[in-house]
C-alpha cells in the first residue's frame, strides 16, 4: 500500500515530533480549537457516524460509548487505558512516545464530548519513555493553556494526570484499570454498573484506548466521511498494526484494515517478508488472546470482522508475533500458557484455576512428559473459560482460552508427532512422581 | 407477591433479593460460596451460574439468552424465567467444583470441617468423582493469622467472604487477599494479626476448612455433634446461637441467623465465654447447715425442706423481711416460678434484681457506624435477662429494691430471710457489703453455679445451673422474648433449676419452658406464643 498516506504517525519522522510547537505547525490542535466551537453532543455525533471502533481490542464504538453516560450527570472521568500490556503490541508507545500531543488533543477533545474535567493517563509501569514524553508534554499544554482552566477562551476546565500501574496486563481491562487508578488491587469489577453509569469513584466514566483518542483529532478536523473512506465498512479509519518476529523489518505500521496478515507479514510498507529465508510457520494475528493462524490462513483480512471466519476471537490489538518454521510449538503454547497463569487476577474460579491447570499440562508437553489425552484434556479445559460469555467477570479467561485452544487444534498432529517421539516410560515413570 | 420461574417452578420470592436468594429461600440447593446475603456480591465464585430467558435483540422473542448469569448478582425479576438444570449450566458448574479441587488437598480425614463441608458436599452433589489432572499441585501455607484463628490456605476455595466480612462488618480490614491468580491467598498484614472482637465469624463463614477456630480445633467430628437452638446469654442482645454437643460435653457455639438481632453473628466474648459451664467446681448437689455441720439431702427432700423452712421463718418473723433477689441470668420461667413461691409463703415479699455488669458502652461493628451502617452491636449490660425479670416483678406488683439498696438493708438487719440467686459465670459477683453483712441474715438460701461466700453462709445451698443445660426464654434489651433449649444435661447429681423451682412452686412432672409459659401467659399475654426466629435456608452456608 505504497499509496498510503499516513494520519496517526504523520508527525513521527519531524525532528523534535514531541514538542509543541512542531506539533502546531504541523497543523497540531485545530482540531481541538474547531471541536471546543462546536457542541459536546455535535462532537459525539461526529465521532459516532465516523464509527470509530475502539482500537483496544474489543471494537466498541467510541461514539457509542460516550453516549451511555447518563445525561443528568454531575461529574464525569475520563481514562485514557495507556496500559498496553497485550504481548507483542506497541503501538501506544510509538504514539506517547512520539507524538504525544496528538494523544492530548484527543484527550481533550474526547473530554470535552464527554463533559469530563479530569482525565487519567493509566500508564503501564514499563513505559518510563513515554512516561516522561507524556509529561512533559502535558506540561507543555498547561503552560501553553490548552490544557486547565478555560481552554482555548471556550470556558472549558480539563486536567490531565498520568497515572502508573504496577505491572498487571489485567488492568488492561477497563474496570480492572479503574480499580488500579482508585488505588485498589487490579481486579475486574462485576458489571452491571458500566463504568459508564459508575465507573472511577462511583463516577460515570469513559475509558478509551490511546490510539482511538488519537483518532478523533482527524475525525474532527476531516470530518467522518473522510475518516469513512479508508478501509471497508464496519473498520473504518487508519490502524497502526505491529509486526514482531523473524520478519525483515519488525515494528509499528499504519494502514487501511483491508490489509491481508500475509500483507503485514511481506508488504513493502510492513514487515518487508521473512528473515533470511524463514518460513512461517504460524502468526498470532492479533496480540496473543486473539488466537492463531497457520500458514495457510494468511489471506486473513486485518479488520474487525474476519478473524472470525478464521475461528479467532477477533482482531484485538492488531499486532502480530510471526513464528517461523523452526520454533518448537511446544514452547509457543507453553510460553502463551504462562503468560496467562501469571496474569490471571485471581477472582474468577474458571480462570485462576483454569489457567494455571494449563499452563502445568502445556509447561509438561513442553518438557516431553506429554500425552496424546492432554491435547483433548487442555482444549476441554479452555471450553469452561471462553466457550460460554458469562463464565467469568472479565475478558481474561477468553483472551485465554482461544490462544491455547487455536494452536492445540490447528498445530494438533506437531503436538502428536512430538509425543509420539517420547520414549513412552519415561514419561510413565516422570508421572508417576507427581502424586 | 412477584414470581419468578426458576427450572419451569413458579416461585414466589421478596422484591428486591437476587435470583439465588429467593431460589434458596424456596429450598433449592443452587451451589455458592462468595455469595452471603450479609456481605456485598463478588460473583467471583462461579459457581451459581445460571440461563436466562431474554428477548432476541432483533426479533424481540423471548429464548435463552446464549450467555451465562452469576444468579447473585442478577436481581430477580417479576416473570423472569431462568434454569439451572440445563446442560450447559450443570456441565459447567461439575466443571467449575472439579477447579475447586485441582489443588486442594482432600485431607478431609483430618480436617475439622469435614462433615459440614460445602466443597465435601458440593463435590458429592454437583462434581465427578476423580480429577483429570496428573500434575503436582500447588501446595499453600498453613498459616497462623491470628490469636483464635488458623489459616490453611491450601483448603481455601478464595470466596473472599473473610476478607468481605472484616471490611464490611467488623471494620477492621485485618485480612486481605495477596499475589495474583492461582497464587492468590488470604493474609494478614505483618504484626496485624486477625484480632477483633467478632472476628470468630470468619471461621463460620469460610465454607471449607480453611479458617479454622483453634479453640475447636481437633476436638470433635462434627458429625457427633447435636446442636440445640439457644440464646447467648453473654449480653443483653440475645444473640441466636447454637450449643453444639456430643455425649453431654459442649465443644462449640455457633451463631444462627435471627434478623434484627444479630443477623448471623455473634461476638467472640459469647463464642468463647461458656468454659465456666466446664469447670469441676461446679455446685452439683444440694446442701443444708446447721452451724457447722453440713448434710446433703435428697433431691426429692429439697423441695419440702425449703417450704418447711421459709414457712417456719413466716411464722416466727412474717414476711416482711422476706427478699428474693432474681438473677439476669434465670430464665422468665426459673424467676416466674420461684417468685411464684416465695409469694406464696410470704406475700410480702421484696423482689431484687441482682447485680448486672455493665463494661464500658454498646460496641458497634464497623467501629463509629450508625443507624442502617451497623452490622452488629455487643452489649455493654452483660445479662441476658433483665427486661425480663422487670416483666415479671412489675406483673407480681410486689415491693422491689435495688440490688444496692437490698445489700444496704441487709447490713442494717432490715432483712431477715433471702433467697439469693446468682447463676454468674465469675465466683467474684458477691459484694464485699453483701459478704460482710451476710451473717445478719436469719434463713438465707443461695443458688448459685460455684461456692461464694453466700453458699458458705447459707442454710440451703441449691446447684444452678449453666445455659446450655437449662432450657427457658430471655427477654432481650429490645424486649424481644426468644426461647433457648437445653444441649446438655447438668452435671451428674444435679438437677435442672427449673424442674425443683417448679415442684417447688407446687406443680407435679416434668418441668418443661412451654408448660411454665403458658401458666405465666394467664396473666402476662405475651408470653403466650414466643417461638423461635425463622431460620435461614437449608441451603444457604
Amino acid at each position: 500500500m505504497a499509496d498510503y498516506e499516513p494520519v496517526l504517525l504523520k508527525n513521527i519522522s519531524l525532528e523534535g515530533s514531541t514538542d509543541l510547537k512542531v506539533y502546531e505547525s504541523a497543523g497540531g490542535y485545530a482540531a481541538a480549537r474547531k471541536a471546543l466551537k462546536m457542541t459536546p453532543d455535535e462532537v459525539t455525533e461526529i465521532v459516532k457516524e465516523a464509527n470509530l471502533r475502539g482500537r483496544g481490542g474489543a471494537g466498541f464504538p467510541a461514539g457509542v460509548k460516550w453516549g451511555f453516560l447518563p445525561k443528568d450527570r454531575e461529574v464525569t472521568y475520563l481514562c485514557v487505558n495507556a496500559d498496553e500490556s497485550e504481548p507483542p503490541t506497541f503501538s501506544n508507545r510509538v504514539l506517547m512516545e512520539k507524538d504525544p500531543h496528538q494523544l492530548i488533543e484527543g484527550t481533550i477533545i474526547a473530554a470535552f464530548a464527554t463533559q469530563a474535567q479530569k482525565a487519567f493517563i493509566y500508564m503501564r509501569v514499563e513505559f518510563h519513555e513515554p512516561f516522561h514524553v507524556m509529561q512533559n508534554a502535558i506540561d507543555q499544554a498547561y503552560a501553553a493553556g490548552y490544557l486547565g482552566k478555560n481552554i482555548f477562551g471556550s470556558g472549558f476546565e480539563l486536567d490531565v494526570f498520568i497515572h502508573r500501574g504496577a505491572g498487571a496486563y489485567v488492568c488492561g481491562e477497563e474496570t480492572g484499570l479503574i480499580e488500579s487508578l482508585e488505588g485498589k488491587r487490579g481486579c475486574p469489577r462485576i458489571k452491571p454498573p458500566f463504568p459508564a453509569v459508575e465507573g472511577l469513584f462511583h463516577k460515570p466514566t469513559v475509558v478509551n484506548n490511546v490510539e482511538t483518542l488519537c483518532n478523533v483529532p482527524h475525525i474532527i478536523e476531516r470530518g467522518a466521511a473522510w475518516f469513512k473512506s479508508i478501509g471497508a465498512e464496519g473498520s473504518e479509519g487508519p490502524k497502526l498494526f505491529c509486526a514482531s518476529g523473524p520478519v525483515n523489518r519488525p515494528g509499528c505500521f499504519e494502514g487501511p484494515m483491508t490489509i491481508t496478515c500475509r500483507e503485514l507479514i511481506e508488504g513493502d510498507g510492513y514487515g518487508r517478508g521473512m528473515r533470511s529465508g524463514k518460513e512461517v510457520k504460524a502468526v498470532l494475528p492479533g496480540g496473543i488472546s486473539m488466537g492463531v493462524l497457520t500458514a495457510d490462513e494468511l489471506n486473513m483480512v486485518m479488520d474487525f470482522d474476519d478473524p472470525r471466519n478464521f475461528g479467532l476471537l477477533g482482531l484485538g490489538t492488531a499486532a502480530a508475533v510471526i513464528i517461523d518454521q523452526q520454533q518448537d510449538i511446544r514452547k509457543v503454547l507453553a510460553n502463551i500458557t504462562r503468560f496467562y497463569s501469571h496474569e490471571s487476577c485471581g477472582q474468577c474460579t474458571q480462570c485462576r484455576e483454569g489457567t494455571s491447570w494449563m499452563d502445568k499440562i502445556a509447561t509438561r508437553i513442553a518438557d516431553g512428559v506429554g500425552r496424546t489425552e492432554d491435547l483433548d484434556l487442555i482444549v476441554d479445559v479452555t471450553k469452561n473459560m471462553g466457550m460460554m460469555p458469562g463464565l467469568s467477570i472479565c475478558g481474561l479467561s477468553d483472551g485465554a482460552a482461544f490462544p491455547i485452544r487455536t494452536i492445540v487444534q490447528k498445530f494438533r498432529g506437531e503436538f502428536e508427532a512430538y509425543i509420539a517421539e517420547q520414549p513412552p516410560t519415561s514419561t510413565l515413570r516422570v508421572l508417576s512422581t507427581f502424586n | 407477591m412477584p414470581k419468578i420461574t426458576i427450572d419451569e417452578q413458579e416461585i414466589e420470592f421478596a422484591a428486591g433479593i437476587p435470583v439465588l436468594q429467593a431460589a434458596l429461600d424456596a429450598g433449592l440447593d443452587i451451589p455458592h460460596y462468595c455469595y452471603h446475603p450479609g456481605l456485598t456480591v463478588v460473583a467471583s465464585c462461579r459457581l451459581c451460574l445460571m440461563e436466562m430467558k431474554m428477548p432476541h435483540p432483533k426479533s424481540g422473542e423471548l429464548g435463552w439468552a446464549p450467555k451465562l448469569f452469576p444468579s447473585c448478582q442478577t436481581p430477580a425479576r417479576d416473570g423472569m424465567v431462568v434454569r439451572f438444570n440445563s446442560e450447559t449450566v450443570v456441565t459447567g458448574r461439575e466443571r467449575c467444583m472439579e477447579y475447586f479441587l485441582l489443588n486442594h488437598p482432600l485431607d478431609c480425614p483430618v480436617c475439622d470441617q469435614a462433615g459440614e463441608c460445602s466443597l465435601q458436599d458440593y463435590s458429592y452433589k454437583f462434581g465427578k468423582p476423580e480429577s483429570r489432572m496428573v500434575d503436582p499441585k500447588l501446595v499453600m501455607p498453613k498459616k497462623d493469622i491470628g490469636p483464635q484463628t488458623l489459616l490453611y490456605s491450601d483448603r481455601c476455595v478464595m470466596c473472599t467472604r473473610c476478607v468481605r466480612f472484616t471490611k464490611e462488618v467488623s471494620g477492621t480490614s485485618e485480612l486481605c487477599i495477596t499475589n495474583r491468580g492461582t497464587n492468590s491467598e488470604i493474609d494478614v498484614f505483618p504484626g496485624k494479626p486477625l484480632d477483633n472482637p467478632i472476628q470468630g465469624n470468619v471461621v463460620d463463614l469460610c465454607p471449607v476448612g480453611a479458617l479454622l477456630d483453634k479453640d475447636f480445633l481437633f476436638k470433635q467430628r462434627v458429625w457427633f455433634l447435636q446442636s440445640a437452638p439457644s440464646i447467648c446469654p453473654g449480653c443483653s442482645a440475645g444473640c441466636a446461637i447454637r450449643v453444639d454437643a456430643n455425649d453431654d460435653i459442649v465443644y462449640r457455639l455457633k451463631p444462627r441467623f435471627n434478623p434484627g438481632v444479630n443477623d448471623w453473628w455473634m461476638c467472640d466474648e459469647g463464642r468463647f465465654g461458656w468454659k465456666y459451664a466446664l469447670s469441676d467446681e461446679r455446685i452439683t448437689t444440694p446442701r443444708l447447715r446447721r452451724g457447722s455441720s453440713t448434710k446433703t439431702p435428697k433431691w426429692e427432700d429439697v423441695s419440702e425442706i425449703l417450704q418447711y423452712r421459709f414457712s417456719q421463718h413466716v411464722d416466727e418473723h412474717g414476711s416482711g423481711g422476706m427478699v428474693v433477689v432474681l438473677s439476669p441470668m434465670m430464665s422468665c420461667e426459673e424467676a416466674w416460678l420461684l417468685l411464684s413461691f416465695m409469694l406464696k409463703v410470704g406475700p410480702n415479699v421484696t423482689a431484687v434484681i441482682g447485680p448486672i455488669l455493665s463494661v464500658g458502652e454498646d460496641q458497634a461493628f464497623p467501629a463509629g457506624s450508625t443507624g442502617d451502617e451497623t452490622k452488629f452491636i455487643i452489649r455493654s449490660e452483660k445479662a441476658p435477662n433483665r427486661r425480663g425479670l422487670e416483666m415479671i416483678i412489675d406483673q407480681a406488683g410486689c415491693e422491689t429494691l435495688s440490688f444496692d439498696e437490698f445489700v444496704e438493708s441487709v447490713g442494717d438487719g432490715e432483712v431477715s430471710a433471702a433467697w439469693i440467686v446468682g447463676g454468674y459465670p465469675e465466683k467474684t459477683w458477691v459484694p464485699k457489703a453483701l459478704e460482710k453483712a451476710v451473717g445478719k441474715l436469719e434463713l438465707l438460701v443461695a443458688q448459685d453455679l460455684f461456692e461464694t461466700k453466700l453458699t458458705a453462709a447459707a442454710a440451703v445451698t441449691l446447684p444452678a445451673c449453666a445455659f446450655t443445660e437449662r432450657a427457658g426464654c430471655f427477654v432481650n434489651h429490645a424486649g424481644l422474648i426468644q426461647p433457648f433449649e437445653s444441649a446438655v444435661a447438668p452435671p451428674n447429681g444435679c438437677h435442672r433449676d427449673g424442674q425443683y423451682l417448679y415442684e417447688l412452686a407446687g406443680y407435679q412432672g416434668l418441668y418443661t419452658p412451654d408448660r411454665v409459659r403458658e401458666l405465666m401467659a394467664a396473666t402476662m399475654s405475651q408470653f403466650a406464643d414466643v417461638r423461635e426466629a425463622a431460620p435461614a435456608p437449608v441451603h444457604l452456608h
